[in-house]
């Protein structure tokens, strides 16, 4: 089997080279059908111990199959999962070291938080004194020491996260499987728990395997992410490769927001290709080689913030493009200008709000200037 | 008309609290009060069989309560062991019906949505017929030419047929066939609302599917085994026409001495009293059952 990664590009300079692979939980060729309808289509997944891994995807997309697989409660079809060199896949739920975070938690109502911890820890007949000494360990290292006596439905949701995670970790599982861990969550607890959990998490250094929908969780908690759609895999990676260098216009346009040139390729060089694309008036110039031929069909994704807004026209010779100001979005932080392009196609740019009122330099109907590096587009061949 | 005046005139929150309280005034407190009155008064040949508590003398009113009926009671151990024999039925029935309709409601909640209403119509469906015509073809079932010995002597396994009607065994029986719905039906709202993925985590904690039910679905559904086994074992205990009809003439139960009292001793007032004291013995386990129902409903709520 070839590594998992390998998708990924040979080292772009600038980032981190991490293709050194370890075999600790092996999802090999796994496929998983529902009366035909196949939710799992031949995934191969190879995830190193102590890693974060993020299965992301729209709802649908075979995700949650994929995990409950992992944790026993679906069958595959086909494939094998093999966690730290044990062959998990015909293995149920109760006999796998593997230990799951429900989405919205699934707490026993009729334990308290105490008992709810020492469930699967009474379960492998420890002794008392181990549990009531675990438990202590787990209401600790969550900070619900306090409530250790209070029933589910007595604490907020912020708490019962905090003790369902405590009781997915009580048995110190080898692989920790989280489901939608913030999707109960608002917004403003989301991001502060997304970060103490990954904190917890890299504590204990516990392979884990998430699922969510929400791609900025993903980037924020994840090591490497998979993006999924329709049973497959459409690309694994770190958060910024996925980000800065997806492979297809798929995974382009599922994480953040992009801006997408069709064209063809014109001239094939090996440091340099330049795409015609009939929104711009002059080619694209692309400073470095890419695997195609002259007359391909490509797409160029061009991240809003990696374009420039300017009311003069920019000295660069290439990369430029005459528009109007069509609708602004204004965030404070930063403003999202929509600029309809002398071409009648619309783009997105960010810019940074750096300087306070800096968004009153630009206004609805200005005429302005997008501008961008000849390294900072993808070439997208699908 | 005015807003002083309005106030006065029954709006429709009114009347829709009006309904079930003139319900339980005109067919559980007054009649509670009649049979609560006459159990204190004595039994007299007139019309009505006993005498006034509430009387006239010198143009004053007297009330007289006498409590020798009750002592009546007390003294004789026919009514002391008709109660205790009533109990014990009840609460034999009870475990045969919890035994019996917890697998059948579990089962029924674990169904997929359509063959789960067509389940549930069958176990309804026999109380669609008079519950006298059910109880009577217990006899003929039961009776010593009847379906089951018919049956068993025709497969020459037995040569003479089994004494089963008006045997304990029959009433036994008959109650657990008449009041297996009331079980079954309470149990099975609770199990259906169970959530799936309790048991998945149980399973993902190491709970063998036996542990998960012992230590998940069982406790969870103590309120529905709480009021299925109330609402059986309450009417049992006062059961008249099962015992009556499938039960020997040893068969004791407090239904039948009230019945004899009322009919056969033209005794109103003692009548009376035994009736008071079984709703005595009754108000207890009503009471859990009403505590474990409003503490399900505060379980729902939060």
């Amino acid at each position: 089997m070839t590594p998992s990664n390998s998708q990924a590009p040979a080292a772009t300079p600038g980032r981190p080279d991490r293709r050194g692979v370890d075999d600790y939980l092996v999802i090999d060729t796994v496929r998983k059908e529902f009366d035909g309808f196949v939710a799992v289509d031949d995934v191969s997944i190879n995830i190193r111990k102590g890693e974060i891994f993020a299965l992301l995807g729209a709802s649908g997309c075979g995700k949650s199959t994929l995990l409950r697989a992992l944790a026993g409660f679906e069958k595959p079809t086909a494939g094998r999962i093999i966690l730290a060199g044990q062959d998990l896949t015909s293995l149920p739920p109760y006999q796998r070291p593997v230990n799951m975070m429900f989405q919205s938690y699934a707490l026993f109502p009729h334990m308290n938080v105490e008992q709810n911890i020492a469930f699967g820890l009474k379960q492998d007949g420890a002794s008392k004194g181990d549990i009531e000494k675990r438990v202590a360990e787990m209401l600790t290292l969550v900070q619900m020491s306090k409530f250790a006596k209070r029933k589910p439905h007595q604490l907020s949701g912020g708490q019962q996260q905090r003790v369902a995670l405590a009781r997915s970790l009580a048995k110190s599982p080898k692989l920790l499987l989280l489901d939608e861990p913030m999707g109960a969550l608002d917004k403003k607890l989301r991001s502060q728990m997304q970060l103490e959990l990954v904190n917890i998490i890299e504590t204990l250094g516990v392979t884990c395997v998430m699922v969510t929908h929400d791609q900025e969780e993903a980037m924020t908690m994840a090591h490497r992410i998979a993006v999924m759609e329709a049973g497959r895999i459409r690309q694994i990676g770190s958060p910024d490769e996925i980000y800065e260098q997806p492979n297809s216009r798929y995974t382009a346009e599922f994480i953040g927001s992009v801006n997408l040139f069709e064209g063809k390729i014109d001239k094939d060089e090996k440091d340099f290709v330049t795409i015609n694309s009939p929104a711009l008036p002059d080619p694209i110039f692309v400073a470095h080689g890419v695997t195609g031929f002259t007359g391909m069909d490509v797409a160029f994704a061009l991240r809003p913030e990696k374009l420039r807004i300017s009311k003069e026209e920019p000295p660069e010779p290439h990369n430029k493009a005459h528009g109007s100001i069509e609708d602004i979005a204004y965030f404070g932080s930063h403003s999202v200008y929509h600029v309809r392009l002398d071409r009648g196609s619309k783009v997105m740019c960010n810019f940074v709000n750096q300087q306070r009122w800096a968004s009153e330099g630009f206004t609805w109907n200005d005429p302005v200037w997008v501008s961008w590096g000849d390294l900072e587009g993808v070439v997208l061949p699908s | 008309m005015s807003a002083r005046w309005r106030r006065f005139i029954p709006g429709s929150r009114w009347g829709l609290i009006l309904i079930p309280f003139l319900w339980l005034l005109l067919f559980f407190a007054i009649p509670f009060l009649i049979a609560l009155k006459i159990s204190f008064a004595k039994a007299a040949i007139a019309m009505p069989p006993y005498t006034d508590i509430l009387y006239w003398v010198d143009g004053f009113p007297v009330l007289k309560l006498r409590g020798e009926n009750y002592l009546y009671l007390l003294g004789d151990s026919l009514y002391i062991k008709a109660y205790l024999s009533s109990l014990k039925i009840a609460v034999i029935a009870t475990t045969f019906c919890l035994l019996i309709g917890y697998p059948m409601a579990y089962a029924i909640s674990q169904m997929n949505p359509s063959t789960r209403n067509i389940a549930l119509l069958l176990v309804i469906l026999p109380s669609w017929t008079s519950f006298l015509i059910r109880i009577y073809a217990w006899v003929g079932i039961l009776k010593p030419n009847g379906l089951i010995n018919n049956f068993l002597m025709d497969i020459g396994l037995i040569d003479a047929p089994l004494k089963l009607l008006h045997t304990p065994i029959a009433v036994y029986i008959g109650i657990v066939y008449a009041y297996l719905p009331f079980m079954v039906l309470p149990l099975y709202t609770n199990l259906v609302k169970h959530d799936h993925r309790l048991l998945e985590a149980a399973s993902d904690l190491g709970a063998k599917p036996w542990q998960a039910f012992l230590k998940v679905t069982l406790p969870l559904s103590k309120a529905g085994i709480i009021a299925g086994c109330m609402l059986v074992a309450i009417p049992v205990v006062g059961e008249f026409v099962i015992p009556e009809m499938l039960g020997g003439p040893d068969t004791l139960m407090i239904g039948r001495v009230l019945w004899q009292e009322f009919f056969n001793n033209r005794d109103w007032p003692v009548a009376s009293a035994v009736a008071m004291v079984m709703l005595a013995l009754l108000i207890v386990p009503i009471m859990i059952f009403h505590r474990a129902q409003s503490k399900e409903m505060e379980g729902r709520l939060s």
